[in-house]
């Protein structure tokens, strides 16, 4: 007999060919979802909140929109973290990855309706994957050892980057900031070194790159404006006054002297704390916390620069690339390490006063100022600038170099499709659907920079039939284009992670023949 | 998805760079090029000299009546997000050039009427959208090569391009008034070291209800919106004054800790508030001693900054006692008064104080005010005491004077003059349909139209005029062809002149911003394609 009930009430299961279908539907829409962002002329989302203040985003980002969105459809959670993973790691194709994985399992669904079964798919699938692997290996640049060239390839891959997001307008000076900034950190890929200010006002344009650090706060009042050769003490401490901090803790007195007296006392206890600071042999102060009015005057008195409430980011940064640490007791001077820096000035930036901090311990540290038309563009330009940096600070580990525009992808078909035909089996079919997968990459660029896609791919694929061909798709002038001569290159890494975490989600979805959905957990009644 | 993008175009196979999109995407985008045009009609009709105002209800029942831009767009609290981006756009403007905030919206308008016509005519966005940039690169050439070099001393062009600024507002009439004072006001605040910098924060506005704007003035010194703290008869006014400005509070003592006072009989009792005179006694000779006779008290939260007793005190000592001076203010009185703040009554020395000749509370209308005038090395601060005959006007007179006060920062900035009144945009409007003849394919048509676009600021100015617009905008046209490139709309008499004989320049910077944001804002939303909805 049957087993009547197996699951709780309202849990739910699919199976088989359903569970099947359900996890391809899922993870297609949201490839779908995204896959007009992709290329030099994809276009933008606006991301509406339902939370409050129905905030607005704008955004070109895969992994942005991703994040973002509610989604139920277990398959297409999978998508959406690989595509998290590949922003974790890599920082830029996180739109790519989730519509090369979209399209595989479009194709494995053709595939699987012809009764060809999952297991091997998934076989041909890896068979593909790794020829195609070895395809761009064998076709990769290496400029390492010389340095111009290398910073050559740096700046092109910075372009290519850019180009699909806002601030393809202005991409090669924005390139040009991306690569110096990445430069500056020799190798490490410590990104929190580099940081980003955004202040609204001016155009685009007027960003810039500042070697050192610059903190968005004021001066105390009747400080030093300018300091040359600073100690900095970075500190997280109250400086409103030190409460007597028992619980409970009372004071009787019997008379209004004694009131003042205490008074007092609290005033000394705070003299001494600014006396314990400033004999550190500091003359610059920088707090976490509010510095209140009689702290500050004392400080001003003894001619040291002191910034209040910098937030912790700040003061962590700050920390950071003066080379100090964060204190919060002040007993042992010789315990604290402190900061220095060469010269701290105030320095104004469209309408705001900010303070700068130059000649850093840290020599790599940077702060890249960028200034646009409203909040909108400064935030996404924040993004397109980080997905830039990233690849950059990843390729100056790896420095191997592929061309850009669909070459890769074209690349790969043409040797997963000799691969196909070598393979006797089934295989063979969905080594095909792997090619044809890839190709769709290709496809959807020249779609959304809306180009005759079909005519373009088919000119491409002939040029491809041609050995060491650098054939790619120039959307600016919707032809066929030789990308080595237009400066179009990606980031191998980046190429390399797109393809074998695609492969590796579409696997994943493909070996699923069940869902099973619990109960939603529910809260107790109390009545 | 490709067959299925194919499919629903219905056109000849040959679509190289024609439009092949799905119907959803072309809905949303018409939707938000929808949305966002009623946004710019909405503000039109308040562009120019005789454009109208707009009375807003906000929710909490306030009533604003303004023709600023920036501030009807701001309370209008508009829920599509394309919509959003124009108002956001009209902030930028205010944030860039202070001025200009409905032309920017218009013209914002005008670019997305002709998206609309490009897109339906079969025309990629994305090709819409690289034209539009061109178009603002080389209208911003265009402009500045009509610009017309200003000098800061030269005063009479400031003068001018702020009562242009002015001319469009409610307070038109005292535009002869505000200008030189909008001017004056900026020039006192640029530090000849640093030339092209101005901070609008070192101009203070404080407004005052009662009387008319005639009688706003700009005061070399500080003004408080504030009475004289004299409950117990102290003076209001006082020559010579040495000013100190303190941050703490003349009151009986309060520690951090909680404290209790224990009474146990009678006689204690008085000698608690003998103790409490004593101590209050004690702190105001001190002050005394340093021959300060004006105090500035910082406002506090935890505690009475003074007490009737202390004010007492400070009477008869013959101090004048403002109080309750807000934190953040602090930075910029003692600026002006080139002073220092004291936090204890231990520094209370008399090197930290501030010098003036008077300090004296003034009857304004209903109300009093405090100033302090002829301030010894006063920094380069100044205040600018506005008045209406109501709230409403008061409150227009003060956004008004804001923006006459940023054109003349932009002239400060950089330092071009153009002329106003239509003239620079059906130049441009000129120039680039000229420049869209020797341009290729589509981009040439896209060009050819957002040159005609860029007449809607004249066509606006005219018909807001109650002119013929038609006629006016023919009539500008030829004359422009003809080579007069200053030939404008002189709304007053109801023609076209030489629009720089007349007076009508504005500063370079807010033309060239308003193309540069509106052109940049419009291409965004052509290159939306989806509203996806988060959390």
């Amino acid at each position: 007999m049957a087993v009547e009930k197996l699951f709780k009430d309202e849990a739910t299961e699919e199976k088989g060919e359903r569970a099947r279908m359900a996890s391809f539907v899922g993870a297609m829409a949201i490839a779908d979802l995204v896959k007009t962002t992709l290329g030099p002329k994809g276009m933008d989302k606006i991301l509406q909140s339902t939370g409050r203040g129905h905030s607005v985003t704008v955004t070109n980002d895969g992994a942005t929109i991703l994040k973002s969105l509610h989604i139920d459809n277990p398959a297409a959670k999978v998508l959406i973290d690989i595509s998290k993973v590949q922003d974790d790691e890599v920082g830029d194709g996180t739109t790519s990855v989730v519509v090369l994985a979209g399209e595989l399992l479009r194709e494995a669904e053709k595939l699987v309706g012809s009764k060809i079964h999952p297991m091997t798919i998934i076989s041909g699938f890896r068979m593909a994957a790794d020829r195609a692997r070895k395809a761009l290996l064998d076709r990769v640049m290496d400029n390492k050892d010389d340095a111009e060239k290398f910073r050559s390839d740096l700046m092109r891959i910075a372009m290519t980057t850019l180009s699909s997001k806002i601030l393809s307008q202005d991409k090669e000076h924005f390139a040009k900031l991306a690569v110096d900034a990445v430069m500056r950190l020799k190798g490490s890929t410590n990104l929190e070194a580099i940081q980003i200010i955004k202040k609204a006002g001016g155009s685009l344009k007027d960003s810039f790159l500042d070697e050192g650090f610059i903190l968005d706060k004021k001066i105390g009042l009747g400080q030093p404006k300018r300091i040359e050769n600073a100690n900095i003490l970075v500190a997280n401490t109250a400086m409103d006054t030190d409460k007597v901090k028992i619980y409970g803790a009372r004071v009787r007195v019997d008379s209004m002297a004694k009131v003042a007296q205490i008074e007092g006392a609290e005033k000394e206890k705070m003299r001494e704390k600014v006396q314990k600071i400033i004999g550190h042999g500091i003359n610059c102060f920088v707090n976490r916390q509010l510095i209140y009015n009689f702290p500050e005057e004392l400080f001003a008195d003894a001619g040291i620069l002191a910034i209040e409430h910098a937030d912790f980011e700040g003061i962590e940064r700050l920390a950071l690339v003066t080379g100090g640490e964060i204190a919060s007791t002040f007993d042992n001077p010789e315990s604290v390490k402190l900061g220095h820096c060469k010269l701290i000035e105030e320095i104004m930036i469209g309408e705001d006063k900010l303070i700068h901090f130059s000649g850093v311990e840290m020599g790599q540290a940077c702060t890249i100022v960028l200034r646009g038309a409203s909040f909108h563009v400064l935030d996404e330009a924040e993004r397109s600038l980080h997905d830039a940096l990233c690849v950059l600070s990843q390729t100056v580990n790896d420095s191997r170099v592929l061309l850009g525009g669909g070459w890769p992808e074209m690349v790969m078909a043409k040797a997963v499709d000799e691969l196909a035909r070598k393979t006797p089996g089934k295989k063979s079919h969905a080594i095909e659907a792997f090619s044809r997968a890839l190709i769709a990459i290709p496809t959807t660029i020249a779609d959304n920079a809306g180009l005759d896609s079909a005519e373009l791919v088919a000119q491409l694929r002939a040029e491809h039939h041609k050995e060491d061909s650098n054939a790619g798709i120039d959307v600016i002038t919707g032809t066929v284009g030789d990308m080595s001569e237009l400066g179009i290159s990606e980031a191998f890494k980046v190429k390399q992670a797109v393809l074998l975490s695609a492969t590796e989600a579409a696997e994943m979805i493909l070996r699923v023949d069940e869902i099973i959905t619990c109960a939603p957990r529910r809260r107790e009644d109390r009545m | 998805m490709a067959p299925s993008m194919a499919a629903a175009q219905p056109l000849p196979s040959s679509k190289t760079e024609s439009y092949v999109d799905n119907k959803r995407k072309d809905d949303i985008r018409t939707a938000n090029i929808k949305a966002a045009r009623s946004v710019a009609d909405a503000v039109r009709t308040s562009l120019g000299p005789k454009g109208m105002d707009k009375m807003i209800s906000t929710a909490t029942g306030d009533v604003i009546i303004t023709n600023d831009g920036a501030t009807i767009l701001n309370k209008m609290e508009v829920l599509q997000p394309a919509a959003k981006m124009l108002v956001e756009l009209s902030k930028s403007q205010d944030v860039v050039a202070g001025d200009g905030t409905t032309t920017v919206v218009v013209i914002a308008g005008a670019f997305l009427k002709q998206c609309q016509t490009l897109l339906h005519s079969g025309i990629h966005p994305t090709v819409v959208s690289d034209s539009l940039n061109k178009v603002a690169v080389k209208a911003v050439e265009v402009v500045t090569a009509m610009a017309v070099p200003v000098e800061l001393s030269d005063r009479v062009s400031l003068v001018k391009s702020a009562s242009t600024s002015l001319n469009s507002k409610v307070v038109s009439q005292y535009s002869s008034l505000l200008a030189p004072l909008a001017v004056d006001s900026v020039l006192s605040v640029v530090d000849p070291a640093k030339p092209d910098l101005v901070d609008l924060k070192d101009v203070r506005i404080v407004k005052k209800l009662g009387g008319t704007v005639d009688d706003t003035e700009l005061v070399k010194g500080l003004v408080f919106d504030k009475k004289v703290s004299h409950a117990a008869g102290g003076p209001a006014r006082v020559e010579n004054a040495k000013i100190a400005v303190i941050q703490f509070q003349i009151s009986p003592p309060k520690t951090d800790i909680e404290q209790s006072i224990v009474v146990s009989d009678y006689t204690q009792m008085d000698r608690i508030l003998k103790e409490e005179r004593s101590y209050i006694l004690s702190m105001i000779k001190k002050i005394k001693a340093t021959g300060c006779n004006v105090l500035l008290i910082q406002k506090s939260i935890l505690r009475d900054a003074v007490t009737d007793l202390s004010l007492h005190y400070l009477a008869k000592a013959k101090i004048l006692v403002v109080k309750d001076v807000e934190r953040d203010d602090i930075e910029f009185v003692t600026k002006t008064l080139n002073c220092l703040p004291i936090a204890n009554i231990e520094h209370f020395r008399a090197e930290k104080l501030g010098y003036a000749d008077v300090v004296e509370e003034v009857s304004v209308g209903d109300g009093k005010v405090v100033k302090i005038t002829g301030i010894k090395d006063m920094g380069r601060t100044t205040t600018v005491l506005v008045r209406g005959s109501n709230q409403l006007v008061l409150d227009e007179a003060e956004r008004s004077l804001h923006d006459a006060l940023c054109v003349v920062r932009c002239l400060v900035n950089k330092k071009f003059l153009i002329a106003g009144g239509g003239a620079p945009e059906i130049e441009l409007s000129r120039q680039l349909s000229a420049w869209s003849k020797v341009l290729h394919g589509m981009e040439s048509f896209c060009v050819k139209s957002f040159a005609e676009a860029l007449e809607v600021v004249p066509y606006t100015l005219a018909e807001n005029a109650g002119l013929n617009p038609i006629t006016i905008v023919t009539e500008l046209r030829n004359r422009h062809a003809q080579g007069e490139i200053n030939a404008g709309i002189n709304v007053r008499k109801g023609q076209i002149t030489n629009i720089l004989e007349e007076n009508v320049v504005q500063p370079l910077l807010v033309s060239t911003s308003a193309i540069t944001l509106a052109a940049e804002c419009v291409r965004m939303i052509l290159k939306i394609d989806d509203i996806v909805t988060v959390r």
